[in-house]
């Protein structure tokens, strides 16, 4: 049967790649995607399920899904040109992401069908700095966290918990770590930028708030706090902080093995390790 | 629903490089099949991004504009212009 060894939430800054090198330990930014990546390495896990919110580039305004499972042999990215990304070719798991998405389904999830596509950073990011060999297959799992109306975060926490209950119902033998890719607090491009920047961070108190409920396994908190009112003052890919609480109901998450805050982003990197 | 136009007219530049060299020799040449109303095009070709966002334009993609410096937006005026539609 499958087993979920491991839950994991990072950050996808697109500047990151052409800035930041893969485990510079000089770097406060390669540190703690080094940290995370040491511990995946530990668990051996044979495919990574990633929550992950597109930034309209696999899917775009003309037809946008609030749910979506990749159900494909493969994928490929970086379909956004983000410097420093290599292109890369990644395995999907498709029989198991079929499975996924069926239970979902069954579970009054309507999560859209995409059989056909490619990814961009907020994929391909976490996977440059935690598996940048590429070796392990990934399924995706999108959740719109750009576009309002954005999915609840309790609907976010059920699916999580429908998802793992898909993983741990699939008959093969597989290690699976959970991924959640996306910030707390950040707005790229709309009014709450910095000067003189095209990003900003409107609301630092809700990252700490944040962390502080991740740092203690709160999520019932987390939940109960993510309004959508509070994910838009949180920024205009506020949102993103859905994918991390589906991956917390996915885990089963208690408290973190580690985590990691960093405020002049918006953003963390945490680690749950569940093969004990 | 014209807001639509300008959405994917940002999107498309960041994918279509012909495009983007098209916006800076002709921006009216380039925008024509996008729909656009009067005033959208004229708060584009003037890189009004602030007007645009409170038109429902979408911030996150009107951003993409600056990474090529398209309609006069390099990043210190970009963050000005949409700062002030707060």
């Amino acid at each position: 049967m499958a087993r979920i060894v491991a839950g994991i939430g990072v950050p996808h800054t697109p500047t990151f790649p052409s800035s930041v090198a893969v485990d510079d330990q000089s770097d406060e930014t390669s540190r703690h995607y080094a940290e995370v990546a040491r511990q995946l390495d530990e668990v051996g896990a044979d495919v990574l399920l990633m929550f992950d919110s597109d930034h309209l580039n696999t899917f775009f305004l003309d037809n946008l899904p609030t749910l979506s499972i990749g159900v494909a042999a493969a994928t490929s990215g970086p379909n956004d040109g983000t410097p420093g990304l290599r292109a890369v070719n990644l395995d999907v798991p498709e029989p198991l992401a079929g499975h996924v998405r069926d239970v979902c389904i069954e579970a009054d999830f309507d999560v859209a069908l995409t059989q056909d596509f490619t990814v961009d950073h907020s994929v391909l990011v976490p996977l440059h700095y935690l598996r940048p060999q590429g070796d392990l297959p990934l399924l995706p799992v999108f959740i719109n966290g750009l576009v309002p109306p954005l999915p609840s975060s309790v609907r976010c926490w059920r699916l999580g918990q429908v998802v793992r209950e898909a993983v741990l119902s699939w008959p093969d033998d597989l290690r699976v770590a959970v991924i959640a890719s996306g910030s707390f607090s950040l707005e790229v491009g709309g009014p709450h930028i910095n000067a003189g920047s095209v990003f900003g961070v409107p609301d630092p108190v809700w990252a700490e708030r944040v962390h502080g409920y991740l740092a203690s396994g709160d999520f019932e908190a987390i939940v109960e706090h993510a309004t959508r009112a509070q994910l838009a003052a949180a920024g205009n890919v506020g949102g993103e902080l859905l994918n991390w609480i589906a991956m917390a109901a996915a885990i089963e998450a208690g408290t973190p093995t580690s985590l990691q805050l960093q405020p002049k982003f918006g953003h963390g990197y945490g680690f749950w390790r569940l093969d004990g | 629903m014209s807001s639509y136009g300008v959405n994917r007219f940002c999107r498309d530049c960041l994918h279509d490089a012909g495009l983007r060299e098209l916006a800076k020799a002709d921006p009216a040449e380039a925008l024509a099949p996008y729909g656009l109303t009067a005033v959208e095009s004229a708060d584009l070709i003037a890189g009004e991004v602030g007007q645009l966002f409170q038109s429902g334009s979408s911030g996150f993609l009107l951003s993409y504009l600056t990474r090529w410096q398209l309609f006069g937006l390099d990043v210190p005026t970009y963050a000005e212009r949409m700062r002030a539609a707060r």
